[in-house]
């Protein structure tokens, strides 16, 4: 009678769901962090530019504006007034004036000054020129001095 | 003899759909990355400290500007760039051709004179800003030919005030 030997039972690690797995949560979170850097609103279409780099050193903390417009599915502009899309408002440029004397005290009150913290303008390509700068010069009103202008990497 | 039976049910094979899902599960997540469904962004940056326009006017002109002039049509789209008396018009290259009279201006890029010049770019308040921006660009600098890095021109831009709009007149 053959007697069946045992063999010691090493447990096989069954490597295949694991690496599933992983890739899954890498990719995850690849996704989630590229969603999580910017606060766009997806009505802004931004202009592009080969030169527009991301910074090197991001600042702690910054003030991002939306400028853009009310635009239907089709992307068309439906409103030819221009508004900026502050936590879920939508406030005419113009009338921005109080948010930014709003943002400026909340920063003094963390000790900052606004002039340290960069105003990024996230504005539309076919926004006025004049209107931005008008809106630089509510912000300037309230002690920002730091702007950056966004655009969309053109790649060639 | 016994015949193996070769039942009907038997012939019946499961698909395994576990690793199925696994690899669609990952397809489906490569196509939305490389879907590039968020552009990369980059930005200028400008600093514009508050001045009093009084004061400027009282100082003594001792840096060179580039005057840089937009000019819009009634839609918004750009008529024309002038950089000082030169008018470089509307054509495709005129970014092209901004970015070329610039360097014609500082000489070479990173010669020290860029440091003191500033840029001032005067717009119609109508102008789209997506030609501002251009404008910015072309001042700032340009790509080297491998497309990696940026050659500077002139790091400060300025704004004049807008020409025209509803605040022209007051």
């Amino acid at each position: 009678m053959k007697i069946k030997t045992k063999k010691p039972a090493v447990a096989d690690v069954d490597m295949t769901p694991m690496i599933d797995i992983v890739f899954q949560l890498i990719a995850f979170f690849m996704v989630i962090t590229n969603f999580e850097q910017i606060q766009a609103d997806e009505r802004v279409k931004l202009p592009s530019d080969s030169l527009a780099k991301p910074p090197v050193v991001k600042a702690a903390d910054e003030l991002v504006l939306n400028i853009g417009f009310d635009r239907n599915a089709e992307g068309e502009i439906t409103d030819p007034q221009a508004y900026i899309f502050y936590n879920g408002e939508q406030i005419p440029v113009l009338k921005f004036g109080p948010k930014f004397e709003q943002e400026a005290r909340i920063y003094k009150q963390k000790n900052q000054d606004p002039k340290d913290v960069p105003v990024i303008l996230r504005a539309d390509a076919l926004v006025k020129t004049g209107l931005v700068q008008d809106l630089i010069k509510l912000a300037q009103e309230n002690g920002f001095t730091k702007f950056a202008f966004k655009a969309t990497q053109k790649i060639e | 003899m016994k015949l193996r039976s070769s039942g009907r049910e038997a012939e019946k094979i499961e698909p395994q759909m576990a690793p199925m899902i696994d690899v669609v599960f990952q397809l489906l997540i490569f196509f939305m990355l490389t879907l590039n469904i968020v552009e990369p962004e980059g930005d200028f940056n400008v600093n514009m400290p508050i001045t009093d326009s009084t004061e400027a006017s009282d100082e003594p002109v001792l840096k060179t500007d580039i005057k840089v002039r937009l000019v819009a049509n009634e839609d918004g789209s750009l008529n024309t760039i002038r950089v000082g008396q030169l008018n470089l018009g509307n054509g495709p290259n005129v970014f092209a051709g901004l970015n070329h009279e610039i360097l014609k201006i500082i000489g070479r890029p990173g010669s020290p004179i860029t440091k003191d010049m500033e840029v001032e770019l005067e717009s119609d308040y109508n102008l789209h800003y997506e030609y501002t921006l251009k404008a910015v660009s072309a001042c700032t600098g340009r790509l080297d030919p491998s497309g990696k890095h940026i050659i500077r021109y002139i790091e400060k831009i300025k704004f004049a005030p807008p020409v025209g709009g509803p605040n022209a007149g007051s």
